[in-house]
Formats: structure tokens, C-alpha cells, sequence
């Protein structure tokens, strides 16, 4: 697995696409900071299927209901309105881009945007976090890695991306830039990286 | 997915090993599914294991060696077996089948729900499959022949299969159908490192007898019951040693009292594996009453530490070890009496560190790994896997199953398609080998 590891300088910015999500990263201010981005791209096709897959649930339902075609052609306006309001509802709560700000001396900031507009952050100063990990995690249907912050006195562990699910490579580079920003000094196994 | 590189012996494989029965549970499955690994880990091969989840232990844990076990969040329902819900463990499985580009996945042990549900959808994905039978299991009962049936289904579709012992062969063969070329014998082996004889530790007065094993019907609870008794008014030097837990412990307690035997029985109540050569030692015989047996690893595990076995004539126990380190009686407790007097006479010529020798000789864990080495070649040679050819394998399981097991392989199929189009196979990401030193 190659990783490209060029030191990232003043805005420089570099661009890394993948099948569902496009990775930026940037530097700033003598590397002093340093911005990591995982942008959701938008599938056309998927809020399609999502209409399409309701329409039919809606269909089914009302055919099953109602035999008179009045009705069901007030049913077809009624299944219209519906899948619309369910589709706008999952469009709401649907995440855009998740970013990690490195700032080595001040601490991680932790930014989800929705595609409502709302921004939620989360800061942790850098005397409070401990170390950067990458586990795996397995669901009763699936199984993917996930990064993850050590953070003291809390017993748990805190999540760098909340919704995202980069892949790997994304997750080693700022992994290990989460660990020069830490001054920890893992020993980074031979195989990655 | 890359072909496994070409070695000077052969391929490469990377092996899914599927049970519910692994650690932090022992027993003879677990022991054989992790030093088999161990082994082929040592071979080069890459191993990954699957199993359930053991209360809050669930997730990806590493072993020895970088051994990789997934401890799939699908709780235990019944006798440690996974909730049976066909298709449900699908997307689970087929993610870590493609994740760790597994080519052969092995399932052990036929009572468990897990290994059924996994075969399938490994042969759905495309994966060579092959099963490895632990015990003989009955025809009559009707839990039997429900799970007969269940191995007739999964065993219709596997490329080979492996069993501990020739009975144990000929009792899955009569079982499941399954042509016998498909099936090989490979026997479990003991680990006789940790099993090391120590004859400082016995009594030079009195003949101590050491029984090891779960307290149940099966292995022969009931007949210790009759023959403790018994061999301790003829033979006024003997001394047992009990170890285990289970149901009969209470009736085993009860002849003890009955028969005032509490200076002549030691019950030790359940014993963890780490101790049980420190127990075995102490002995010089060793009892095994077992009513029905594939292949009994415990006589191996007395064997290695110098301990002359008395066993039941049962399933595959003849088989196990040479006929001047085992005496055989039949399941009545009059013939064990006389087989444990026929032990005493024996154990002046019996030598324990001869006998560990040739234990070492005899069995070990790199034999069996290079064995099934072989079964895994012939696997990854064998026929292909079209959909028709599948059906008409599980078509000919009989007249109403036969449609029954083709209509639950082509859900699978319909299922897997599903899956294909829910979750791209190209999406799922490959994790990286952990590097074994």
C-alpha cells in the first residue's frame, strides 16, 4: 500500500480522489497547521433509488387498500407528496464533508457539515489527547476501520469521523499526522506505509 | 483478488476457519482449530478465524503470531450456537471473505449453526470449502436426524471433507451421503510440550487413577459411578483423582458418601486447562469411561505425561493409540474393573519418558497441518462452482429436501446479487496483512 508523503507547506493543497469520497489536504502557516478533509461526493443516482424504492413501498400498499380510481389517483398524488418529504428529510440530515483541523501546539478541531448548512465542531486541546488509533470495527452486517482518538479521563473513545467511512490510506496519512501533532513516537509496523 | 504466491511445496492459501467453538472457551475444537492455525500460520499460509461474540468480547482481536479472529457481534442462543437465521450473518461474512481475499474456508464441527450458515454463503461467493467433522453423532433421535440432515445439505456442496478418526469417517460418510473420496482422516494431535511426565510427583504406596473429564451422560458419568466403588474394595492401594464438573457431579459425591470413600476420592470440581498436567502427573493411570468418542484428545494429553490409559472400547478409541499404551474394556463396569486390574499388573514395565518419545514421534500439531495442507490442495483443484451444478448436487439430497435445499441456495444467490448491487464488491477495502515475524 504507497501513500504519496510529500511535507505539506503554506496552502499548498493536495488532492486525492476515491470512489465515494474525494480527500484534501492542506497546510498552512509554515505547517503549523494543517486541514484534513474528506468531502462526501454527491451520487446522482442515489436519491433516485431512494424515490424510486418508496414510490413502489407506497404503491404496493395503496393497491393492496383501495380498488377505486379516484382514490387511487388521489393516492398517486398522496405517495408523490410523501416520497418527496422523505427524501428532502434523509437529504437534510445527510453529512457533506467531515474535516480535521491539526493546530500541533493548540489542539484537534473536529468539524461535521450537513447539507442542511449546519456545522458542528468539537475541540480537544492537545494536553488532553493521548494518542491517534486505528481499530476495526465490526457490525453484526459489515466490518471497516475507523480512527479514533485516545482522549484522558474519558474511558471511551473519541471518533475522528463521526458518519465517514474513509478508506485506509486517508485514515494512515492522518493517523500519522495526528501522531507528529501529539509528539507520541509509535512504532509504525514495517507493512503500512 | 491476486493469486496466493507459488512456494517450492505448493500454494499458498489464506484460510477462513469458521466455528462457534473458539477461545476464551477450551475444549477439543478449540485446541484443534487454534494450533492447526498456528501451525499453518507457521507454514506461511495466512489464517483468519470467525466465531461468535463472547459477552462483551466482540470485534477483532490478534492472537500468537498475528492470527486474526473476528468475533462476529451475533450472540449465542442455544448450547453456544449462533441465532440460525440463514442469510442473516450474509453480509457479515461476504465483507470479511472479501476483505481478507480468503480462498478456502474451513468450517469445524457440525453442531454449530455458524459454520453451516458460513459454508453456504462461501460457496454462493465462489469460495472452495472444506469441513472437519469432531464427533460421531447418533441416527434416531430426533435432534440427530434434524441435524443429519442439516450436514446432508451443507456437505452436498463441499469440495472435501476431514475427520479425526476411520469411525469417524464411516459415521459421517453414512450420515451426510458424501462419496468417501471426498472425505480424508486426518487424527487431532497433542501438544507434547505442555504435556511433559513427571514421576517424582506420584506416590511410590499407592496406584493413583486420575479421571479428567465433563461429568455428563456422554462420557460415561454413570459408569464411574459403578466402577469406583467397585475397584476400591478389590484393590486396596488405589487412589482417585477426579477432576471436572458437570451434571452427575452430585451422584458421584453421593457414592462417595455411600461408600465412605472420602480418603480414596479426591473430587477437584472443575479444572482449567493450564492445570491439568499438574493433575495428570500425580497419577499412573488414566480413566476414561466415555460412552461415545470420534477421537478422545484427554488420552493423548495422559499418554504424552506417562500416564498407562484404560478406556472404553467406543467410536474411534482403538484408534488412537498402540495397543501396549491403552488397555480396552467394553462399556460394563464388570469389564473395567478387570481392565483396571490388567493396568496395575501392567504399570511396573511401564516407562513414562519412553512413553512421552514416542508421543512426540506419534503425534504433533506440524503433521496434521502439513496433512490438511494436502486436503487444501486437492480442494483448490477440484470442480467448479456454476450455479446448476450446485443444484443438481443438492437436488439429489431426496424428494422433498432436495427442492428444499435448491430453494435456500438460490435465495443465497438471489441474496448475494443483492448484496452485490447494495455494497459493491469493489468498494469493500482489503485490509492489510499483519506481519508475522
Amino acid at each position: 500500500m504507497e501513500t504519496e508523503e510529500k511535507p505539506v507547506l503554506n496552502g499548498e493543497k493536495h488532492v486525492v480522489d476515491y470512489p465515494r469520497y474525494t480527500y484534501e489536504c492542506e497546510g498552512h502557516i509554515q505547517a503549523l497547521a494543517s486541514v484534513h478533509r474528506i468531502i462526501v461526493k454527491q451520487r446522482k443516482g442515489r436519491f433516485f433509488k431512494i424515490f424510486w424504492l418508496t414510490l413502489m413501498l407506497c404503491s404496493f400498499l395503496l393497491i393492496f387498500n383501495s380498488i377505486f380510481v379516484s382514490q387511487v389517483i388521489n393516492g398517486l398524488e398522496c405517495i408523490f407528496l410523501l416520497s418527496t418529504l422523505i427524501v428532502r428529510m434523509f437529504q437534510k440530515n445527510e453529512v457533506t464533508e467531515e474535516a480535521v483541523i491539526l493546530m500541533p501546539m493548540l489542539g484537534v478541531q473536529l468539524e461535521t457539515s450537513y447539507h442542511s448548512g449546519k456545522v458542528m465542531r468539537r475541540f480537544l486541546p492537545m494536553q488532553k489527547i493521548l494518542a491517534a488509533v486505528i481499530n476495526e470495527a465490526v457490525t453484526p452486517t459489515t466490518c471497516y476501520f475507523y480512527l479514533a482518538l485516545l482522549v484522558r479521563e474519558k474511558s471511551e473513545l473519541t471518533l475522528v469521523f463521526q458518519e465517514v467511512r474513509p478508506p485506509l490510506d486517508v485514515l494512515i496519512s492522518i493517523w500519522k499526522a495526528l501522531n507528529d501533532a501529539t509528539n507520541f513516537q509509535p512504532n509504525y509496523p514495517a507493512s503500512i506505509g | 483478488m491476486e493469486l496466493p504466491a507459488q512456494t517450492t511445496m505448493g500454494r499458498h492459501h489464506r484460510v477462513l476457519m469458521v466455528s462457534d467453538f473458539f477461545y476464551p472457551n477450551f475444549g477439543g475444537v478449540e485446541n484443534h482449530i487454534y494450533y492447526l492455525s498456528q501451525c499453518l500460520l507457521q507454514r506461511g499460509h495466512k489464517v483468519v478465524v470467525v466465531t461468535h461474540a463472547y459477552g462483551t468480547r466482540s470485534g477483532v482481536r490478534y492472537m500468537t503470531n498475528g492470527l486474526k479472529v473476528y468475533y462476529i457481534p451475533w450472540l449465542p442462543f442455544f448450547m453456544q450456537n449462533t441465532l440460525p437465521t440463514f442469510y442473516g450473518t450474509f453480509p457479515l461474512i461476504r465483507n470479511i471473505l472479501i476483505r481478507e481475499g480468503i480462498t478456502i474456508v474451513h468450517g469445524h464441527q457440525a453442531f454449530s449453526t455458524l459454520c453451516h450458515e458460513a459454508l453456504l454463503h462461501a460457496r454462493t461467493m465462489g469460495n472452495k470449502v472444506v469441513f472437519t467433522d469432531h464427533s460421531l453423532y447418533g441416527f434416531a433421535d430426533l435432534g440427530s436426524i434434524h441435524m443429519n440432515k442439516v450436514l446432508q445439505f451443507t456437505l452436498a456442496d463441499v469440495q472435501q471433507a476431514i475427520c479425526v478418526s476411520h469411525t469417524s469417517k464411516e459415521n459421517t460418510v453414512l450420515r451426510s451421503n458424501l462419496p468417501s473420496q471426498k472425505v480424508f482422516v486426518i487424527p487431532n494431535a497433542v501438544d507434547t510440550a505442555m504435556f511433559k511426565p513427571d514421576p517424582s510427583l506420584r506416590p511410590s504406596d499407592q496406584v493413583v487413577i486420575v479421571v479428567i473429564s465433563r461429568l455428563v451422560y456422554r462420557k460415561g458419568a454413570d459408569l464411574l459411578v459403578e466402577v469406583i466403588p467397585a475397584v476400591c474394595k478389590r484393590f486396596p492401594n488405589v487412589y482417585f483423582i477426579v477432576g471436572g464438573d458437570g451434571p452427575k457431579r452430585v451422584r458421584l459425591e453421593e457414592m462417595r458418601e455411600k461408600h465412605s470413600l472420602q480418603d480414596r476420592v479426591e473430587m477437584l470440581g472443575a479444572v482449567p486447562h493450564a492445570r491439568v498436567r499438574s493433575i495428570l502427573v500425580r497419577g499412573h493411570i488414566f480413566l476414561n469411561s466415555s460412552l461415545t468418542e470420534a477421537f478422545c484428545i484427554a488420552i493423548l494429553e495422559a499418554a504424552s505425561c506417562g500416564l498407562l490409559t484404560v478406556s472404553t472400547r467406543v467410536g474411534g478409541v482403538p484408534e488412537v493409540l498402540p495397543l501396549d499404551m491403552i488397555v480396552l474394556a467394553e462399556p460394563v463396569p464388570a469389564d473395567m474393573v478387570s481392565a483396571v486390574g490388567r493396568a496395575i499388573q501392567l504399570l511396573p514395565s511401564i516407562n513414562p519418558f519412553e512413553m512421552h518419545k514416542r508421543m512426540k514421534t506419534l503425534y504433533s500439531w506440524m503433521d496434521v497441518a502439513k496433512r490438511t495442507e494436502v486436503v487444501y490442495d486437492h480442494a483448490v483443484n477440484s470442480d467448479s462452482n456454476d450455479l446448476c451444478e450446485r443444484l443438481t448436487r443438492y437436488y439429489a439430497c431426496g424428494p422433498w429436501a432436495g427442492k428444499l435445499f435448491c430453494l435456500v441456495a438460490v435465495i443465497d444467490y438471489i441474496f448475494a446479487l443483492f448484496l452485490q448491487w447494495w455494497q459493491p464488491a469493489e468498494l469493500v477495502e482489503v485490509a492489510p496483512d499483519f506481519p508475522v515475524q
